[in-house]
């Protein structure tokens, strides 16, 4: 628990950082739109916006409702969902992007990507506390846990591929993943001691939104005209041909190595 | 702190060490980019010395060495070769990662892709790293007499031949496109 001085001085810096916060994220949003980089990002325009709104419902929810009101809980945790579903969009089309002109691996990845997004939400939904209190709570932190499994089972793919991600993306990705496990771990250290937590919290998770904006903003400083250069594609027959052919030779090329481990036999 | 507590912090560890791997920077010696020279030469190199390989492994001649010379001559010359095998061994994996990679790379600049065929190579890539990792901890530690690498030279051998159509024309494809790329408007063409 904290003392009485502590929870003021910690409102107070709160207040500065919610200002701060809610300054930097219309400033990136203006430098998306004045760079007219909402036609490559729409969906992350739409999220920044989303986000921008939020803040603002917050901000005036709290000025017009009591801060133990039902409403106000409905409200803020409600607008924070959809929030959150605009981020999953909004990642969903940069991973789209990372994998523009790569036809082939991108109809494999997306499947891939989407599995474990759904294997992941089901699992987190299932081991948090079951009680209709924490259920949003919960909800929130199987998702962002699922942004964040997907964006590193992204590059980890674009790493198999040897596919090197645009610099701009990259670091939206990096953003994106970064602040998905800061709120992972927000939620759970509250999940567990929300009587002690709950004045921190948040303002945490102000300061490492904030951290984020940065990095987005330094990513999109400049206009991006032709976000991807298109790689030059080989007839669909040369994969048919070659793939069950390769398969095939390390088939047996595992298969002599496994008979040369077995067949030689201990020095005497 | 209780289980729910431990495991999703257990996972976000592991998920920022997966980030870590992911983003880090290619090794020199494994780092095979999709550049039109390099492409010119997609065959294993080291494949080409097995005769010479064999003859320095063959067992007659440490048999003659242990009759003729001192012991001391004889266990210099075992630990010889068998520094031999492993470095034969490792060039070996070296070749089977390149084509590998090409595997991938014909993967990346194919407009479909099987997941079947992907999913069988990633299974048999893991697989055949872990045997090389025990062939080789067996080689350290003298628990495998020096092998006889004939067979799996051979195979490389042979994939790589019947690569090297594909890849000529995959080199191609790549030079126009570097060319498309260069020119002025020439990017975000499509020449499949």
């Amino acid at each position: 628990m904290v003392d009485l001085a502590t929870a003021q001085s910690l409102a107070t810096a709160q207040r500065v950082c919610w200002g701060l916060s809610i300054s930097l994220r219309a400033l990136l949003l203006c430098l998306v739109l004045w760079r007219r980089n909402d036609r490559s990002f729409p969906f992350f325009s739409i999220y920044l916006s989303a986000n921008l709104l939020n803040a603002l419902v917050v901000v005036v929810s709290y000025r017009v409702w009591d801060p133990t009101s039902p409403v106000l809980y409905r409200v803020i945790w409600g607008s924070q969902l959809i929030v959150s579903c605009a981020r999953a969009l909004a990642v969903a089309e940069i991973c789209r992007l990372l994998f523009a002109g790569y036809r082939g691996i991108w109809s494999l990845a997306w499947r891939v990507l989407l599995s474990s997004a759904a294997l992941v939400l089901l699992y987190a939904s299932l081991v948090s506390k079951h009680q209709w209190g924490f259920a949003i709570l919960g909800v929130s932190r199987a998702v962002e846990l699922a942004i964040a499994a997907v964006i590193v089972v992204l590059l980890v793919f674009l790493r198999h591929y040897q596919v090197v991600p645009e610099p701009t993306l990259r670091s939206l990705v990096i953003g994106f993943f970064f602040f998905s496990c800061f709120e992972v771990l927000n939620y759970t250290i509250l999940e567990h001691w929300l009587s002690a937590y709950e004045s921190v919290w948040n303002f945490l998770e102000v300061l490492a939104y904030m951290a984020c904006v940065l990095v987005w903003t330094w990513a999109l400083r400049k206009s991006l005209p032709q976000l991807v250069l298109r790689p030059a594609l080989l007839p669909a027959y040369v994969y048919r041909q070659l793939s069950p052919e390769i398969n095939l030779r390390l088939r047996l090329l595992d298969e002599r190595l496994r008979q040369f481990w077995r067949a030689e036999e201990p020095r005497s | 702190m209780n289980f729910t507590f431990i495991l999703f912090v257990l996972i976000v560890v592991a998920l920022l060490i997966l980030l870590a791997w992911a983003l880090r920077k290619p090794e020199p010696r494994n780092a095979w980019r999709v550049k039109p020279a390099s492409l010119e030469q997609p065959g294993p190199r080291h494949a080409t010395y097995l005769s010479l390989i064999r003859q320095a492994l063959s067992p007659a001649d440490l048999e003659f060495l242990a009759a003729r010379g001192s012991p001391s001559l004889a266990r210099r010359a075992r630990k010889e070769r068998r520094q031999v095998a492993l470095s034969y061994l490792k060039e070996l994996r070296n070749d089977f990662q390149r084509l590998l990679r090409l595997a991938q790379v014909i993967a990346s600049l194919s407009p479909e892709v099987g997941a079947a065929q992907e999913w069988e190579r990633l299974r048999l890539s893991f697989r055949f790293s872990c045997r090389y990792q025990i062939v080789r901890a067996g080689l350290y530690s003298g628990l495998l007499v020096l092998p006889q690498l004939n067979g799996l030279s051979q195979v490389v051998s042979e994939l790589a031949f019947r690569m090297e159509t594909a890849m000529k024309e995959l080199g191609e494809r790549a030079v126009l496109a570097a060319k498309l790329a260069s020119s002025p408007g020439g990017s975000g063409v499509d020449i499949a």
